[in-house]
């Protein structure tokens, strides 16, 4: 126990302290933070937002006599451009526009039951079409109602929104609203996508410490004085507990960025939309996953002799979690088809897999339970062998191959006597 | 408080690394184990470690095998040599002395009267791959020894060194050995393990061929040496029955004999010849017997 604390502090003591985990884990935080409060930052370097609104020349030559661009002026104070009514011809108004007078043109003609609105823009953002369109919409609604004079009631009649609720059918279910389906779907998404950069980049780091360990032939004399089973667990840990600090400060800054951005819009998304047992679930998950895939990382480094070949080593494991991770992505629109239902089982999908049935879809609680008792137990499985791989190959050195080696690893920790 | 090795074997597929060999090491002693590349000699310290299982036979050190209960009582120094290339010297001893139960102030301690020892105190807080190849085989060997072991095993441990450095090390062995430790220790260097082992093993293919104290062994092999200087061409002992090899020099010869009647036979064969200069029957050396035992090179 003593050496298994002895190895643990070292080797996440090294971690932690190293400058390469404090810069990039920094550089990760401060570019959180920025990206969160990337709108704040924007408005600052582009200037005061108010007086940049567009300037849009709105030539009227309508049969309403200049109505509409009327309209359009005093509308200026609620949309996101200044309508200025232009009392010329449409050439005019665009060589007018190319002196930067005005952003846009916007030419009216015809009769307000035919009415046609020409664009003139040049830009990359589609919504300022559809913006305007929205406006000359507005105002020629305005402008037909009260040309068909009706009262305050009638206007009411026509626009009051229906009141629109989503029930489900038994009491006790739950009904998915597009925007919190849109929710967790990116919630899930985001999760998922973490649960497989931490398996892959930990299990990385895993094996490539085995490795190095190994090739700087100072594993002889670790493992002469400790276990090889409790150094393993001790890595495993160690690095688990570096990967946890980086993420906590990444969450730590995600909740720093969105107070610094004071926007209810990005606050209200870790108050309101983040769904709590949902992040539980993934914290488990990204646990037990670790546990699977990290067993078999340290076995895998234990077979190489050198550093250099720990890539070719880890791939298989790589490629099972990439798998996981692209199975997921058509789960997340499909969360109760069979076979993702049957890969949820598979103790190297699980942790994706059922994370995405838990978040997408419903799950009974029974299945929850029975399928991560089998994550455990495949957790404690897969690290018993990999400890005994793992003791036989610290000590065998030449070419890597993983048949020869996993059998001669296996020999070599043979209990003989 | 003794080692005791019990017709140890160990085989990888069909190939017999270690056949069979049974030795006992007494408390305090400095035993030498011999041998070819490949004769078996890391393979039973390994086992003699516990890092490897044998096929059969068994080591036993004060009464019970070497398990992770009793490697704090073990120093070893092992043939490729191995330290964490990017740590300091203080760190990796610390870790490397903690695994062994140490306390780091101690540890720090024990570093320091080490480093003054080997006259290299400025490398406490150098990194291990900017220190040359013999200052990283210092620091290893205080790894070894640093936590005071009982019983130390030392893998080729002068290989490597210029003759300052393997006598430094080879006085701090010996203190080590006046202090009460049992060490053992492999070598291809004849010289070392005569000038520093009273027993030893010398392995061939894993099996033992010769086994016992060094001066009985000398003195109880056949083969002798002969140095004769005469003025006459010496060519002609190679009839002579038991000769073995003859080595002619500038003014004689050197004679290696299967036994001492063969000498005898020369004395006779060279005083009906003439006037010889210098006779001189010797004991074989460790190296002679290495070459004739073992088979390999014995530099």
């Amino acid at each position: 126990m003593n050496n298994f604390w002895t190895t643990f502090t070292h080797t996440a003591g090294r971690r932690l302290k190293s400058k390469t985990f404090i810069i990039t884990t920094s550089i990760m935080a401060l570019f959180i933070i920025s990206l969160i409060n990337l709108n704040t930052i924007l408005e600052t370097f582009s200037g005061d937002g108010a007086e940049d609104m567009p300037a849009v020349a709105v030539v009227d030559q309508t049969s309403e006599e200049g109505q509409f661009a009327e309209m359009l002026e005093s509308l200026a104070a609620e949309g996101s451009f200044e309508y200025i009514y232009y009392r010329g011809d449409v050439e005019e108004a665009l060589s007018d526009a190319e002196e930067n007078e005005f952003t846009y043109v916007l030419e009216l003609t015809g009769t307000l039951d035919a009415l046609q609105a020409e664009f003139y823009g040049e830009g990359t953002d589609f919504r300022t079409g559809q913006e305007v369109q929205q406006d000359v919409q507005r105002t020629k609604e305005t402008l037909a109602t009260s040309a068909l004079d009706l009262n305050e009631q009638e206007l009411a009649l026509i626009f009051n929104p229906v009141s629109f609720n989503e029930k489900p059918l038994s009491g006790t279910g739950e009904v998915r609203t597009a925007e919190t389906h849109m929710q967790t779907y990116w919630m899930v998404y985001g999760l998922v996508f973490v649960i497989y950069l931490i398996v892959v980049t930990l299990g990385t780091m895993i094996a490539t410490e085995v490795a190095t360990e190994k090739s700087s032939r100072v594993m002889e004399l670790i493992v002469s004085s400790v276990n090889p089973v409790t150094q393993m667990l001790g890595k495993i840990m160690g690095i688990g507990l570096a990967g946890l600090v980086n993420l906590s400060v990444l969450v730590l800054a995600a909740f720093a960025g969105s107070y610094l951005s004071g926007e209810d819009f990005i606050r209200n998304i870790f108050t309101e939309v983040i769904d709590y047992s949902l992040i539980i679930y993934a914290l488990l998950f990204i646990i037990l996953g670790y546990f699977v895939y990290g067993g078999v990382a340290a076995m895998l480094g234990a077979l190489v002799s050198r550093a250099e070949e720990v890539n070719q080593a880890i791939q298989p494991l790589i490629f099972l979690a990439m798998i996981a991770f692209f199975v997921s992505l058509y789960g997340l629109n499909a969360p109760d088809a069979i076979f993702i239902r049957v890969l949820s089982y598979v103790p190297f999908f699980t942790p994706q897999l059922l994370f995405l049935r838990i978040g997408m879809g419903t799950v009974p609680v029974w299945e929850i339970a029975v399928i991560s008792a089998l994550l455990i137990i495949s957790a404690v499985l897969i690290n018993v062998i990999a400890a005994r791989i793992y003791k036989g190959g610290v000590l065998m050195y030449g070419k890597f191959s993983f048949k020869k080696g996993i059998k001669q690893a296996l020999k070599l920790s043979k209990k003989e006597s | 408080m003794t080692l005791i090795i019990n017709n140890l074997k160990k085989t990888f597929d069909k190939h017999k690394a270690v056949d069979g060999i049974s030795l006992t090491i007494n408390k305090g002693e400095m035993f030498g184990m011999l041998g070819a590349n490949g004769a078996g000699k890391t393979t039973s310290f390994r086992m003699i470690l516990g890092l490897l299982d044998p096929t059969e036979g068994d080591v036993r050190w004060k009464g019970e095998r070497i398990t992770y209960k009793r490697t704090k009582l073990v120093g070893y120094l092992p043939e490729e040599r191995g330290l964490f290339p990017k740590l300091t010297v203080k760190d990796q001893l610390v870790y490397l002395m903690k695994l062994k139960g140490m306390n780091k102030q101690a540890i720090i301690k024990e570093m320091r009267f080490w480093l003054d020892r080997f006259g290299v105190p400025e490398y406490e807080n150098k990194v291990i791959e900017e220190l040359s190849k013999g200052n990283q085989q210092k620091i290893q060997f205080i790894a070894a020894v640093l936590h005071k072991p009982e019983l130390l095993i030392l893998d080729e441990p002068f290989s490597g060194l210029d003759p300052v450095n393997a006598d430094m090390l080879k006085n701090a062995v010996k203190d080590l050995q006046e202090r009460g430790t049992t060490i053992v220790f492999s070598s291809h260097q004849m010289s070392n393990v005569e000038e520093l082992c009273e027993d030893l093993i010398m392995l061939k293919k894993g099996k033992a061929v010769l086994q016992g104290n060094l001066r009985t062994i000398k003195r109880s092999y056949d083969m002798k040496n002969i140095s004769i200087k005469a003025d006459y061409d010496l060519a002609f002992l190679e009839d002579v029955k038991g000769v073995l090899k003859i080595e002619p020099k500038k003014d004689g010869a050197d004679v290696k004999v299967e036994n001492e009647k063969a000498a005898e036979t020369i004395f006779s064969r060279l005083a009906s010849k003439g006037f010889v200069r210098k006779f001189e029957v010797e004991e074989p050396s460790l190296h002679d017997i290495f070459i004739d035992k073992a088979g390999g090179s014995g530099t």
